[in-house]
């Protein structure tokens, strides 16, 4: 081997070890910078295909209209095109709406946030939003739609969030099953993929009497998830040796999602947990 | 050299801004086009050992600061059975065995054979998909290997495949602007008769 390849395999050798050591908070603070640097790149990203999907959607729609304008009489096309463009607006205003209306009824404080990229790694299952330390996105913090849990906040920078989803196998929520006393701990399944992967609801009773259809909710135990979130409904239901394990669709379509809520902390809270023993 | 060296770290740091924007497709069970490990592998085969090294460095370092997980987090009482996530810094490792592959392969690129650097580097993405479920199987216990993960492995193999001639292009594009031979020996024209 040349020497120089030598010196070169050493300071790999050397500079691996030294990420490899690295502990979880010189991670977080090498991932924050990470994405500080790349969250002008993304919003930016984002925005332009916004505006590609709604130039090609403008584009489909124009060639649906453009038969009937040969037929037609120049304003009347110029006022169908109007009246498209305000049915997007209305469109758009109802799920604003719909997401305002969620953010008035919730029982805690959350923020609203848009998903700007969609599962950006090969395994893990996670979503970026725009929010994040600057808005008041901490880690860990929970994440819903009005349809129910959508997952935690993971890695927060400043400008965004990176949001690990229910789907994921590292999402683990303690879970009950409503109309029953069963609780178990609800995760994604390794290695699923799909429109919307089935959840697994593990150490169930073996004898638990579950059927499909009945809904499961979260605990509010284990410190990371309010109580009485809707997670999915139970899909079917497996006795096992030791445990039972029963599958759950989730109440949430992933690959529907636009907006999100996170939830902050109230300001009683934030100043009570410093002081807990 | 110095020159193209610079070129490639930019070009492979211009993958990862791109990398952003190559979403998973649903409909092959979550495949993508990994650009970045593609500008990688086409890079490696056309630099020397130690600037290889130099790169799987950058990439991994990168693709882990974009991807790697934090704790699970709750309290533990309730949550017996944490997901651990992966140590920071396990893909540096990676990008340096499939460097290590492409590399091997470099006397034939050398000679005019590109396809077959083209064909390693699926190959090459393949073992590097495949291997890193089976850390995550290892790290995380209980090994499932669910038919849809071969899918998207082979898919996402596939898929980058496809776009290695434009980065060979590239990379060439690359060199020449930066006056830098990669010894391209199989345009080399045989003499016809012997002096």
């Amino acid at each position: 081997m040349k020497p120089l390849n030598l010196i070169a395999l050493l300071l790999f050798i050397v500079g691996t070890a030294w990420v490899l050591t690295r502990s979880e908070s010189s991670v977080r603070s090498i991932q924050k910078t990470y994405y500080s640097a790349i969250s002008p790149f993304l919003k930016g990203g984002s925005s332009i295909e916004q505006k590609a999907s709604a130039f090609i959607a403008e584009v489909n729609h124009s060639k649906e209209w453009e038969t009937r304008y040969n037929l037609a009489k120049e304003e009347l096309d110029e006022k169908r095109v109007e009246v498209a463009h305000l049915r997007k607006l209305e469109t758009e205003n109802a799920r604003l709406r719909q997401a305002l209306k969620f953010q008035q009824r919730a029982a805690f404080k959350v923020l609203a946030a848009k998903i700007i990229r969609r599962q950006p790694s090969t395994w893990w299952h996670t979503v970026t939003i725009d929010r994040g330390e600057k808005q008041g996105v901490g880690v860990q913090l929970p994440v819903l739609s009005p349809e129910g849990l959508v997952g935690k906040v993971d890695a927060p920078s400043a400008n965004t969030s990176t949001v690990i989803l229910l789907t994921d196998e590292s999402c683990q929520v303690s879970a009950k099953v409503d109309g029953t006393p069963e609780v178990g701990i609800l995760s994604g399944q390794r290695g699923l993929t799909g429109e919307n992967p089935s959840l697994k609801l593990r150490f169930l009773s073996k004898e638990a009497k579950i059927k499909p259809g009945m809904l499961v909710f979260t605990t509010g135990r284990g410190g990371l998830f309010p109580a009485d979130i809707l997670l999915g409904s139970i899909k079917s239901f497996e006795p096992g040796p030791l445990y039972g394990e029963a599958l759950v669709t989730p109440a949430v379509d992933f690959t529907a999602l636009h907006t999100v809520f996170v939830k902050i902390p109230d300001s009683k809270e934030s100043s009570a947990s410093p002081t807990k023993p | 050299m110095i020159k193209y060296t610079i070129s490639v770290i930019l070009l492979t740091l211009a993958a990862c801004m791109v990398q952003q924007f190559l979403p998973a497709i649903g409909g092959l069970y979550g495949a993508r086009v990994l650009i970045l490990a593609l500008v990688f592998l086409c890079a490696a085969v056309s630099v020397d050992f130690a600037t290889m090294l130099l790169l799987a460095f950058i990439c991994g370092f990168l693709w882990d600061a974009q991807n790697a997980l934090g704790p699970p987090g709750g309290n533990p009482d309730i949550y017996t059975d944490p997901v651990e996530p992966l140590r920071f810094g396990y893909s540096i490792v990676l990008y340096a065995m499939m460097g290590l592959i492409m590399q091997g392969i470099q006397p034939l690129f050398k000679k005019g054979k590109w396809h077959i650097s083209s064909l390693l580097a699926g190959i090459s993405i393949f073992l590097y998909l495949f291997s890193e479920y089976l850390l995550i199987n290892f790290w995380r216990g209980d090994f499932v290997f669910p038919q849809t993960v071969f899918y998207r492995i082979y898919l996402t193999s596939a898929l980058t495949m496809l776009f290695s001639p434009l980065i060979f292009w590239l990379i060439f594009q690359l060199a020449s602007s930066c006056h830098h031979t990669i010894r391209y020996e199989g345009l080399r024209k045989k003499p016809r008769y012997i002096d």
